[in-house]
């Protein structure tokens, strides 16, 4: 409990340091509870998510960092390894292969580079997942793009 | 004979104070001369280096021309100072003197043809009569002078090259093999000189410059080249040797605990639990290895004579501190 604590107060102060070294990563604090954090993460470039700014819900357990934090996409998102109700992320850093050595930061960074290389062969959206395994990138792409536009972009008018 | 012989070291021997002031002097004075020289030929060079950046050889081979040409006038009145004696007897000095200039104004190449000319004009000028003897001490040090001179206008020459080539390089890395080629078809007449000249010159005295021109420009010896010197330490030598800065770098101690961010203390910056490197303090790696007991940084699970190495350093820190307080216990 304390551990945890004070590692994530070290990593609050981290990212404040950092706020401008990754203009890509927003990683924003509760207010209230240090072990709820939020983090906006824009999409990557020449993906169909690209544009869009991507919300995510960061739940720290007590004994962090010896395990991982749960995250979600609390923005939608059409991706084969997010589920599409619920944002839940499959990443395997985020399962077993969580390293205490990680931080919220690199948890950031894992989950933009899993939007520009999806696994369509552990898939949380079947949809997705089916459409890039038959090989329709195009149809999978424009869908990706679809929704990043309608989830993910600040509405017009 | 012997008695000529005789007479001859009378005569030397007789005014020898006389000329050893004399001598003083024109030391002295040749010593200004040269610092004067000096101080010119460095401006030169500096103008050189400043004009030259475009890599135009043919401009940087007349602004040598008159550099050396500069350079020989300026000893000529030393000579002349020296006396009428040698205007009578010196017609070869003289000759040798124009042949001197006319090589100097050519080529590199020609000024060691000019220095190869100097030991042989000396020898038959000592041949000579025993009145031109203070001729022939005079000569030798304006031999000398001229020596250092045509040697250093090389050197500055080279430095010239060298200072060119390195521009060059700065401009466009990736440095063309024809430009080497260049420097070193610059570099092998002196290389060749030093061949064939070692039986007359001193060799000490020419090993030196070389060392140091090539400390300048890096194109002096070829790794195979048999005139390299033995003590040079080679390239292959060094990379053979353990890069010690990599080496620490690579196994760099962070100065927190990756893990809980607290200071590692210095039984934690000793502590190395695992072969991949990773460090973190004794208290995390405890709690991880009540856990899944896998490295953060691997992710492999700890090896457990590692641990067990772990659990006698924490002994021993146990220890150190008994001691200590044992200590405190008896002073007090």
């Amino acid at each position: 409990m304390q551990q945890s604590r004070a590692r994530l107060f070290k990593e609050y102060k981290e990212v404040q340091r950092e706020k401008v070294a990754d203009p890509d990563i927003q990683l924003v604090c509760d207010d209230t509870n240090i072990f709820k954090w939020t983090a906006l993460i824009k999409g990557p470039s020449e993906t169909p998510y690209e544009g869009g700014v991507f919300q995510l819900a960061f739940a720290v357990p007590e004994p962090y960092p010896l395990q991982p934090p749960q995250v979600r996409f609390l923005t939608k998102i059409f991706h084969p390894n997010v589920h599409f109700k619920t944002g839940e992320i499959c990443l395997d850093i985020l399962k077993n292969a969580w390293s205490p050595a990680w931080t919220l930061q690199s948890v950031c960074r894992a989950i933009i580079a899993l939007m520009a290389h999806p696994e369509p062969d552990s898939p949380l959206n079947c949809d997705s997942g089916n459409l890039l395994r038959s090989g329709d990138v195009r149809g999978f792409n424009s869908m990706a793009s679809m929704y990043t536009r309608l989830a993910a972009m600040p509405k017009k008018g | 004979m012997i008695s000529d012989t005789i007479t001859n070291a009378s005569a030397t021997a007789a005014p020898t104070s006389a000329r050893d002031l004399g001598k003083k002097k024109r030391t002295n004075r040749a010593a200004k001369l040269k610092q004067s020289k000096l101080g010119l030929r460095r401006e030169q060079w500096l103008s050189q280096v400043a004009m030259i950046n475009r890599g135009d050889k043919e401009e940087m081979d007349s602004n040598r021309r008159i550099g050396s040409e500069k350079t020989d006038q300026r000893d000529r009145p030393v000579e002349n100072l020296d006396g009428q004696r040698r205007e009578e007897e010196d017609n070869s000095g003289t000759h040798r003197h124009e042949s001197f200039i006319e090589s100097l104004s050519n080529s590199p190449n020609s000024i060691l043809s000019g220095m190869n000319s100097i030991p042989n004009f000396s020898s038959s000028s000592s041949s000579g009569s025993g009145g031109s003897c203070s001729g022939n001490i005079t000569e030798e040090e304006d031999a000398d002078a001229d020596d250092d001179g045509c040697l250093d206008d090389w050197e500055a020459i080279a430095d010239a090259l060298a200072a060119d080539d390195e521009k060059h390089e700065k401009e466009n890395p990736p440095v063309s093999c024809e430009e080497h080629e260049s420097i070193k078809e610059s570099a092998s007449p002196r290389d060749l000189m030093n061949g064939s000249d070692v039986a007359v010159r001193d060799a000490n005295a020419d090993c030196p410059r070389t060392m140091s021109r090539k400390q300048k420009s890096n194109q002096a010896w070829r790794p195979d080249d048999k005139l390299r010197p033995q003590g040079l330490p080679n390239l292959e030598k060094q990379r053979s040797f353990p890069v010690m800065n990599l080496h620490y770098s690579s196994l760099a101690v962070p100065s927190s605990c990756p893990i809980c961010y607290e200071d590692l203390d210095l039984t934690d910056s000793n502590f190395l639990p695992c072969p991949c490197g990773f460090r973190l303090c004794l208290f995390c790696h405890k709690t991880i290895c009540d856990g899944d007991g896998r490295c953060p940084g691997c992710r492999k699970p700890y090896e457990r004579n590692t641990i067990k190495v772990e659990t006698s350093i924490q002994g021993g820190g146990l220890t150190i501190r008994l001691a200590r307080s044992s200590s405190m216990f008896c002073r007090s």
